[in-house]
Formats: C-alpha cells, sequence, structure tokens
C-alpha cells in the first residue's frame, strides 16, 4: 500500500466512525454543537498524528482517547467547565414509573447524565462504545482495575434509577 | 460459593476467561441468585447500548466530514462561527447576497478564506458535482468547469455561466493556468492545465459578495490564498486577450518558454 493509499484510507476510516465519535462527544458535552466542536478538534488532531497510531490498534479507541484529550484541554482552555454536561432537570422521572422491559433511551441517557464523570466514561466506553476493558482503560489512561471498579460504580447507581426488571441489586 | 459482583459484571461483559467462565456457569446452575444478578448485569447492557442510538442517525455536519477528510480550518479559531466548512460558507455567501447590499470585504470575509490543501484525498463539493471532481492524484476540474475554463476568455459576463474566468498566465513549467470564480458557490479556484485536465491547485471561499459588477475587477476581489498561489506560480505577466485568444486555439495546450 502507497502512503497515499494509506492516508485515503486512514481518513475514510475516521469519517466511517464519525458518528461514534460524535455519540461519545455526547456523553462528554451535552450541547450538541460544542460536542460536535471536540470532535472537529480531535479529528484533526488525529490526521496531525496519524503517524501515531499503530495500525494494530483500533482505530475506534485511538480516537476516543484523542477526543477525550481534546476535550480535556477544551474544558482548560475556554474555561467552559460549567457547560459541560449539566445534569438535565428532566431526570425527576427516573424510576417513577414501572419500567418493565422496554426502558426507553431517553431514561438510559438521563441515567447516564447524572453519574459522576469517572463512572460516566467508563459506562459510555464499555457498554455503549462496545470497547473492552482494557481498550477503555487504555483510552482513559488508568490502570484496569480503575476502569472496572468506575464501570461497576456505575452500573450500581443506573440500577437503582433504572430499576432494571429483574428485580433489586443483592 | 462468592463471587463478587465485579466478577460477575466482567463475565456478562465477556471479559472472563475461561477458567472464571466456567465456575460462574456452575454457579449459576447452582444458584438462582447468581443467575439473576448476571442477567441484571447483561439487562444493564442492553439497556445502555440505546443511549445516544439516535446520535449515530442523524447525519453527520459536513464540517466534520471536511476535517477527517483533511480539509477544515481549525476547529479552535472557527468553533462558533458562521462559517466551519465550505457548504457553511457557501451558504453564509448565499445569506449575504439575499440579505445585504454591501460589496465590500469584510474582515469575516478574509477569515472565510479557506485554501485547501490538494494533494491526497478528495472534497465532496455538494451541488457541484460537474465542477469539481476527485481523482487518485487531487481534483481536477469537471466537466462543467473544464468547458468553461477551456473555451470561456477572461471578459466572458454572459449570464449563466458556471464560472467566470479571471485572470490566465503560464506557470514556470510552461503550462496554462486560469483562475475561476464558481459562480454559485461563491468559490475562487485556481487550475492549472495538466495534459488535457484543468487540474484544481487551490480553492477558496470568499464570503464576500459575488455580483457581476464586482468581480469584473477579478484582480481585486481575488481571496488572498489564491493570490498567493497565482503569485507563487505565475511566470512572466498574465495574458492579454491576444493570448488567451491564441492560448484557447492552441487547446491550451503546455508551451515552450517564449
Amino acid at each position: 500500500m502507497s502512503t497515499n493509499e494509506g492516508l485515503e484510507n486512514i481518513q475514510e476510516q475516521i469519517v466511517a466512525l464519525l458518528p461514534r465519535l460524535r455519540r461519545f462527544a455526547r456523553n462528554l458535552v451535552r450541547n450538541p454543537h460544542d460536542a460536535d466542536d471536540v470532535v472537529q478538534i480531535a479529528v484533526e488532531r488525529a490526521l496531525l498524528r496519524q503517524d501515531q497510531w499503530r495500525s494494530d490498534a483500533r482505530l475506534d479507541s485511538w480516537l476516543f482517547k484523542i477526543l477525550r484529550n481534546a476535550w480535556i484541554d477544551e474544558v482548560r482552555s475556554r474555561g467552559r467547565q460549567a457547560k459541560i454536561f449539566m445534569p438535565e432537570e428532566h431526570g425527576e422521572h427516573v424510576g417513577e414509573a414501572s419500567m418493565e422491559r422496554e426502558i426507553d433511551r431517553w431514561t438510559a441517557e438521563t441515567a447516564l447524565t447524572r453519574l459522576p464523570e469517572d463512572q460516566r466514561l467508563a459506562v459510555s466506553l464499555v457498554l455503549i462504545e462496545g470497547l473492552s476493558y482494557k481498550d477503555a482503560a487504555e483510552v482513559l489512561e488508568v490502570p484496569i482495575g480503575t476502569l472496572t471498579s468506575r464501570l461497576a460504580r456505575g452500573r450500581e447507581a443506573l440500577q437503582g434509577m433504572l430499576r432494571l426488571p429483574e428485580g433489586d441489586v443483592s | 460459593m462468592t463471587i463478587s459482583d465485579e466478577t460477575l459484571m466482567a463475565y456478562a461483559d465477556g471479559e472472563a476467561d475461561a477458567a472464571t467462565r466456567a465456575s460462574i456457569e456452575t454457579a449459576m446452575r447452582d444458584d438462582p441468585e447468581i443467575a439473576r444478578r448476571v442477567a441484571l448485569h447483561r439487562a444493564m447492557r442492553e439497556t445502555m447500548q440505546g443511549a445516544f442510538a439516535t446520535v449515530i442517525e442523524e447525519p453527520v455536519p459536513e464540517r466534520l466530514i471536511a476535517a477527517a477528510r483533511g480539509y477544515a480550518r481549525p476547529a479552535t479559531a472557527t468553533a462558533h462561527s458562521a462559517v466551519a466548512d465550505l457548504a457553511g460558507a457557501r451558504n453564509a455567501a448565499n445569506r449575504k447576497l439575499e440579505g445585504s447590499a454591501a460589496r465590500r470585504w469584510q474582515p469575516a470575509a478574509l477569515a472565510a478564506c479557506l485554501l485547501l490543501g490538494l494533494s491526497t484525498g478528495y472534497l465532496t463539493w455538494h451541488g457541484s458535482g460537474t465542477l469539481i471532481e476527485a481523482k487518485a492524484d487531487g481534483l481536477i476540474a469537471g466537466a462543467a468547469l473544464a468547458d468553461a475554463l477551456s473555451s470561456q476568455l477572461s471578459n466572458d459576463r454572459s449570464a449563466g455561466l458556471v464560472a467566470v474566468t479571471g485572470l490566465s498566465f503560464r506557470n514556470k513549467a510552461g503550462a496554462y493556468c486560469r483562475t475561476f470564480l464558481l459562480s454559485a458557490d461563491a468559490a475562487w479556484g485556481l487550475a492549472c492545465r495538466d495534459r488535457t485536465r484543468w487540474k484544481i491547485n487551490a480553492l477558496a471561499q470568499a464570503a464576500n459578495d459575488t455580483n457581476n459588477a464586482n468581480f469584473r475587477t477579478a484582480e481585486s476581489a481575488l481571496p488572498a490564498p489564491i493570490r498567493a498561489a497565482v503569485e507563487a506560480l505565475i511566470e512572466g505577466e498574465p495574458l492579454d486577450q491576444n493570448a488567451e485568444v491564441a492560448a484557447r486555439r492552441a487547446g491550451w495546450a503546455t508551451t515552450t518558454a517564449h
């Protein structure tokens, strides 16, 4: 494969991953426009650093990591901490109705917004984006044990909010 | 047998090793409570998979696609500007045309100039498919634009042209180059003759008013990136009308140095 083909190839792979990058960004930044800004910054960085991507690594994990770091930089540089991911007011509805089998997407998202950031990102990467524990830990730059415990705590908190039909966690 | 919830979670997530998996599966058969806890983790996984699913269905904004293909300006500089990509710039330019009679350059118009690196990748130029075409070695003029570049003289201001040609000159290799303005897109470009094709060397979005009166004075309205590209390539003086007519007659074939 020539260098040019490799370059176009990675660009098109990134294009294909944009929907997922946007979804992950929504877990970082609530405002969709701001979330897309972070995606754009991340994609530009990724292109600049594409020689750092090892082709044996998953491109999605690598991009998620760049995206997360771009978001951290953005929060710092723009002082936008306050705007980042404010829990939405409609969270009060969580757990009111009997949820049965169909817990709607909206409720799941709302519950997710109420998690502390560490847990939210662990849940987002593993449960929504389908990353392995190892890949998710790499994205978040934490040991796998830390990832696992964040994920477990996040799930437990979600369980409390969502009341899945199987009953309470013992 | 006591199994930690984290272990059950890892099992439900497909992260347990073979030995752990076997012991959990035995435990699930023996203890309905363990089976129930595993089911709970699986249900949670399923539930959360649906979160933000609508984002996946949404059309991806053009500016992100452009960024992925290496064509966007830095997001840090443009994050909240109205002009984030070519399509956005075009829309902004169109809105300007509709809403304002202002014909002078705005500082924002200069900021909106977008010089595209064209060596790799390609540009999805919506609504102008026959104007720009992507090839393995870069962008070339599509049929409609190539026709305009090959046939129109620089003083041609007829109504309904897809592109208006501005300046014609020879580059250092003797090939003819021409600047052009895409009428519908308010985008300026520079194309050079490459055998039988017109290869696009530069494109820039100009968010200024592009009425006919304005682009009669092509040089002054030329966006800075295009002007820079012209200055980098030009050999000698721009062609006058007689030279253009001669070049057109010769099919814009590369000439040896004069």
